[in-house]
């Protein structure tokens, strides 16, 4: 029955309830649409770091004097069986073709392990170089680029990337066994990645180079790929937070409507509560009337800007980041469900003041109210 | 039973008091019809609303049923309000957005009376008022005199022992007015409602059992 009453008197106000109703859908639209967008593009950000999530780097602990892995080394980390180990030679050297030449990072990386770039052209086999060194010493596929006195052969140029643990747009690849050729490095590793085939396995990793590699002395650093990703995680969801921050003040001038016609009925319908008052009703059931009333406000708008939300999302998305792949995902669900949330305390938040004001007036004074 | 023992009721109008009953002593007994006749500014409505506990009183005790209001506290006092009174107003005082069977009802949903229950006392009640037809309407949808028996009904849904009227018949038509009192008097007659009836009107003394005339917030004849 109270449900009924509260129903009706907000029929009653019907243009006032359904302007307060707009604030709600409007703000609960803004915050979640905004949620879904920083979502997105979060997203967008750590697609470009998903295949890295389960990388360990491991580089020689250079505090302590080491400047390279050794073999004894790389051999105890090869004996971890639930990950795949990745040796990687490094130096820097001039790289020439024709009349220009550069100094570039030149790495040594097994055949079966440079399958980790992607092509932009050619084919893995020989030297790989990267994108911006293709297009600064204007190398195709076929070109005899020159490093120490040695000529090589461009079999493949490396599609653009960003990545972490090893820049290959700025580099020349060249196959272990040319490599040590020219750089005499042969049992010297600069790097080696570590995959886990599960991320639980990281610690298990970083534990067993601490009592096996590190056990005398600290040889190696370690370093977890997941970190970064954790980080960026974290700033992107802060920003998003902060975003909807802003958002929020929309749905902050709803609750005030609600608070502005909540109190305009508390006024208009002084008589009615006191009557109710002195028929029988305890203060508290006035109190839950106008919470009701606001509840209800603020459910139905919540719902509705909820749903909208994703029209919301999808407009953003499609704008900002020409892609709508990330707005339908259980994360933007959460984002709803948060703008919803908020739709519904605030809305009941702002009657909390109307709500306690009419259930404070004296049975006597409100029905002689003129 | 009620019994009011020297009550005074003082308002504050910013820095003066206006005093609007002085030691009034009142007894009334189960099953009694009293008119409390006066003009208005006399205190006859102040006097009313202390006996339904609407008000308290300045100084002095109003007891209902031998229990002293002014031991009560607020939640007592709606309970004793919504339990063993009955009010009549001379504005009806309907909820516009309920029907008549809801206003009946209103009393009943704050007492937590289960619905199957309340709708068929609300029903029986509209029918004892003459309204069984119209139990669907709004309140703008009825006459005044019809507004004030849907009042009448809501006012017994809890089954009160005191009925207490302000002015029921003030904003009626001679025929609706009589209809109104008959269904009072009846009440008072067959139920052994106790009946507080306060008027300006000198006609409606022939209703009552005993009547208690008051000015300037004194009782001088009973």
């Amino acid at each position: 029955m109270l449900i009924e009453l509260a129903l009706r008197n907000l029929s009653r106000i019907k243009v006032r309830s359904i302007l307060a109703l707009i604030g709600i859908v409007i703000g609960v639209m803004a915050i979640s649409s905004i949620g879904i967008f920083g979502e997105s593009l979060k997203n967008v950000v750590l697609e470009n770091f998903k295949d890295i999530a389960n990388e360990i780097i491991v580089t020689p602990d250079y505090t302590h004097g080491y400047t390279s892995i050794d073999k004894r080394t790389l051999e105890k980390l090869e004996r971890i069986p639930y990950a795949d180990v990745i040796p990687i030679k490094s130096d820097s050297a001039l790289v020439s073709y024709k009349d220009k030449k550069t100094y570039l990072t030149v790495y040594g990386i097994n055949e079966k392990d440079v399958k980790m770039f992607e092509l932009e052209k050619g084919s893995y086999k020989g030297c790989l170089v990267g994108s911006n060194v293709a297009e600064y010493l204007k190398l195709r596929i076929g070109s005899k680029i020159e490093i120490k006195g040695r000529k090589f052969r461009v079999g493949g140029i490396l599609k653009q990337e960003a990545r972490f643990d090893i820049n290959p747009n700025f580099a020349v690849i060249l196959p272990v066994k040319e490599f040590d050729d020219i750089f005499n490095k042969k049992n010297e590793y600069s790097m080696v990645i570590i995959k886990v085939k599960s991320l639980n396995d990281i610690e298990r990793v970083k534990d067993y180079v601490k009592k096996v590699i590190n056990r005398k002395e600290s040889k190696v650093s370690v370093f977890e790929m997941k970190l970064i990703i954790d980080r960026i995680n974290n700033i992107f969801n802060k920003m998003t937070l902060f975003f909807m921050a802003i958002a929020g003040v929309s749905l902050l001038v709803a609750g005030i409507s609600i608070l502005n016609i909540m109190l305009m009925s508390t006024m208009e319908r002084i008589k009615e509560i006191g009557l109710m008052r002195a028929i029988g009703a305890y203060r508290e059931t006035i109190l839950k009337l106008f919470l009701l009333e606001a509840l209800i406000l603020g459910l139905i708008g919540s719902l509705i800007g909820g749903a909208l939300s994703f029209l919301g999302g999808y407009a953003i998305d499609m704008l900002i980041l020409k892609s709508a792949k990330y707005v339908f995902q259980p994360t933007s669900l959460l984002y709803v469900f948060l703008g919803i949330s908020f739709g519904i305390v605030t809305a009941l938040i702002s009657a909390l003041y109307p709500a306690w004001k009419a259930s404070r007036l004296e049975p006597i004074q409100a029905l002689r109210y003129e | 039973m009620i019994e009011l023992i020297n009550v005074y009721k003082i308002y504050k109008v910013g820095a003066y008091e206006v005093p609007a009953l002085k030691g009034i002593n009142l007894r009334i007994e189960k099953g009694e019809f009293v008119a409390i006749i006066g003009p208005s500014g006399s205190g006859k409505s102040t006097l009313l609303y202390l006996i339904g506990c609407l008000d308290k009183p300045t100084k002095g005790s109003v007891i209902i049923d031998g229990q002293n209001t002014s031991t009560l506290n607020e939640k007592q006092l709606t309970e004793l309000r919504r339990d063993k009174i009955g009010f009549i107003f001379q504005q009806y005082y309907l909820i516009p957005t309920l029907t008549a069977l809801e206003n009946v009802e209103l009393p009943m949903v704050f007492k937590g009376i289960p619905k199957v229950e309340r709708i068929e006392r609300a029903e029986e009640l509209l029918e004892m008022v003459g309204l069984g037809s119209k139990k669907d309407r709004k309140p703008n949808e009825l006459s005044g005199g019809e507004q004030q028996r849907v009042a009448i009904a809501r006012a017994l849904a809890n089954n009160p022992s005191i009925l207490l009227c302000d002015e029921p018949t003030g904003n009626l038509d001679t025929k609706s007015g009589r209809i109104v009192m008959d269904i009072i008097k009846r009440l008072n007659v067959e139920k052994e409602v106790t009946v507080v009836l306060v008027t300006h009107d000198l006609s409606l003394k022939v209703y009552a059992d005993r009547v208690v005339n008051i000015r300037d917030g004194v009782i001088y004849a009973d």
